[in-house]
């Protein structure tokens, strides 16, 4: 009742608190993930195969795709066997079409007349529904490090503290575009059912663009794309920081989420 | 100040007429009626007043904001409580949480008040309610903050008549502290036993404003008369009757005054005779089928609250000529 004053407030909460559960479990599952990753690591280490000649013998546009520098220490593996396929694709991918679900979905529902009925902005709507997904990127990058760190010390190897701690720090840009990309796409796409596939489908094409171009004269091109501006590898094995990316994902954060209120404001409520 | 002004309101949906030119106006602490049958548009011109849908042309001001400009349209809607017929809600929360959320967007002085009042069980799912409880947690939110007007669409289609009487006693008593409503029904008996006037829509246009107690008067008689003599048909078939049956008893509806339905007796020896209001729904049969003496048109006198905005557009079989049947896509699901 304190916050009429500021709807998007209640709205990101009322939104946060009705995925609570659903965040706990995906967060159970990818700590699960990682754990069971890591409790391989051992037996690879250890099976005197010289990995990352293995791996220096992929195609370079295959290793530049996967983010693949070094595999042999924990970190490489680390980078290649989880934070490159699950933090970069698998969580950015399902951030989105969670996303997509939002806006269209409270339209398609009826949910948002009830909603707008009150003093509510549209804006409020949108700031509200993307910030109600802001606890579900803070607890998954808050929880996972941990759950890595302990993981890794388990099988009995050390890992620098520091990288692992940036590697979270910086996803959480790239997890806001992601999540910015699907509310974008909820607002101009009606139906919640199509606006979540166009949301994961645009960020999956994004992903194939920037890797296939990675190795080619038009490289540049591929800075359009979030993946481009997180590289998880980079992080663990070399120790690379890239912060002008992550200022380039809140940026593009922002732009996304004044687009989708630009849209949303002008929309009828009719799918 | 009218609590609602809509002036020559139109809503298209590309090229599908959803409301047109739909001029009418709820002066303050009146009932308003949308009467019309699924598809007329009722649903189109309340969301389109409340800003969900942006009109093609044509407004409206509510509580004296303009309804199309988005600052002031957010203003009113803090003093409006909005209850659709199939209200929206988030089938995994629990009513409490939705109600909580509710709550912080527009305030909730007599919420406990009427849950308590409606006997809703707020802890529990709302998937798991009741289509009539799920109507309850929607009118609870419509009514808590106390609102000024109220938008009501279909209020009680989910209602069993126990609690349609409760929720009528609901309306009156917000009325009574100074509220003015909008409501919108396909049953006529819902609408006349609550609405001041009543404003009739058919395939998106507003065809009639009424008020209930004119429609009353001119509704006409039933008249049931018993004779000793034999009946001449003809002797009845005058202007004035209508629904004529003839048989033991002589049965039709008398829409002419009382000396002349006495002249009419007059050359009869009356064993029996029994006058009644004829049913609201004859009066309205009028609109809907268009080609009887119907009260569409001039006459406004007698009218509880005059609404001057109030447009008399077209009658009788102005609009029956276009599109038929058809139902204009209103936005309800399968517009969608």
């Amino acid at each position: 009742m304190s916050d009429r004053r500021t709807p998007w407030l209640a709205i990101a909460r009322y939104d946060a608190a009705g995925r609570a559960r659903g965040s706990l479990v995906v967060t159970g599952l990818l700590s699960a993930f990682l754990l069971l990753f890591l409790a391989f690591y051992p037996s690879l280490s250890t099976a005197g195969i010289d990995l990352d000649a293995y791996v220096e013998a992929f195609p370079p546009a295959f290793r530049e795709a996967f983010g693949i520098i070094a595999i042999s220490s924990i970190e490489g593996f680390l980078a290649v066997e989880f934070y490159q396929f699950a933090w970069l694709l698998l969580v950015g991918l399902y951030l989105a079409y969670l996303a997509g679900e939002t806006v269209a979905g409270d339209v398609a529902s009826g949910r948002m007349d009830l909603t707008l009925s009150a003093p509510v902005a549209r804006r409020d709507v949108v700031i509200g529904r993307f910030l109600g997904l802001v606890p579900l990127v803070a607890l998954l990058n808050l929880v996972l490090p941990v759950v890595a760190y302990v993981g890794v010390v388990a099988v009995g190897e050390t890992i620098a503290v520091e990288r692992l701690v940036a590697v979270h720090a910086l996803a959480v840009p790239y997890h806001l575009t992601c999540v910015a990309v699907g509310i974008a796409v909820s607002t101009l796409v009606s139906r919640p059912g199509i606006a979540q596939r166009v949301a994961l489908g645009a960020l999956f094409a994004l992903f194939m663009f920037e890797s296939v171009v990675a190795s080619t004269d038009y490289a540049t091109t591929g800075d359009l794309c979030p993946t481009a501006h997180y590289d998880p590898s980079a992080v663990l094995v070399l120790g690379e920081y890239d912060l002008a990316g992550a200022a380039v994902l809140l940026a593009a954060t922002t732009v996304l989420v004044a687009l989708a209120v630009v849209r949303f404001r002008r929309a009828d409520l009719s799918g | 100040m009218p609590a609602i002004e809509c002036r020559d309101l139109s809503k298209y949906y590309g090229d599908v007429r959803g409301v047109e030119d739909v001029s009418f106006t709820v002066e303050d602490g009146e009932v308003f009626g949308f009467l019309g049958p699924n598809g007329a548009g009722k649903t189109t011109a309340i969301r389109t007043l409340l800003g969900f849908l942006s009109p093609t042309s044509g407004g409206a001001t509510l509580l004296g904001h303009d309804a199309t400009d988005p600052v002031e349209s957010r203003r009113a809607r803090e003093r409006i409580g909005y209850l659709p017929g199939d209200p929206g809600l988030d089938r995994d929360r629990t009513a409490k949480a939705f109600l909580d959320h509710q709550a912080a967007l527009r305030g909730a002085v007599s919420r406990d008040e009427l849950v308590e009042r409606f006997g809703l069980d707020e802890s529990r799912r709302i998937a798991d309610l009741s289509r009539g409880n799920r109507q309850k947690v929607a009118l609870v939110a419509a009514f808590m903050h106390d609102p000024d007007l109220l938008l009501l669409d279909e209020p009680t289609s989910g209602l069993d008549p126990l609690l349609q009487e409760e929720f009528a006693g609901l309306v009156r008593e917000r009325l009574d502290d100074g509220a003015s409503v909008l409501l919108s029904s396909h049953v006529l008996g819902e609408v006349a036993a609550l609405c001041d006037r009543v404003g009739v829509l058919r395939e998106g246009h507003l065809v009639a404003v009424e008020s209930v107690s004119d429609l009353r008067s001119r509704g006409g008689k039933r008249v049931r008369v018993r004779v000793a003599e034999d009946v001449d048909r003809t002797d009845f078939e005058v202007r004035g009757t209508m629904n004529l049956r003839v048989g033991e008893t002589v049965s039709f509806t008398w829409t002419g005054g009382y000396d002349a339905l006495i002249d009419l007796l007059g050359g009869y020896t009356v064993l029996d005779l029994d006058v009644v209001d004829a049913p609201l729904e004859e009066a309205f049969m009028t609109f809907y089928d268009g080609d009887v003496p119907g009260p569409t048109r001039g006459g406004g006198g007698g009218a509880t609250h005059d609404g001057g905005g109030a447009t008399r557009d077209g009658g009788g079989g102005g609009h029956g000529g276009d599109a038929g049947r058809d139902a204009t896509a209103e936005s309800e699901g399968d517009a969608r």
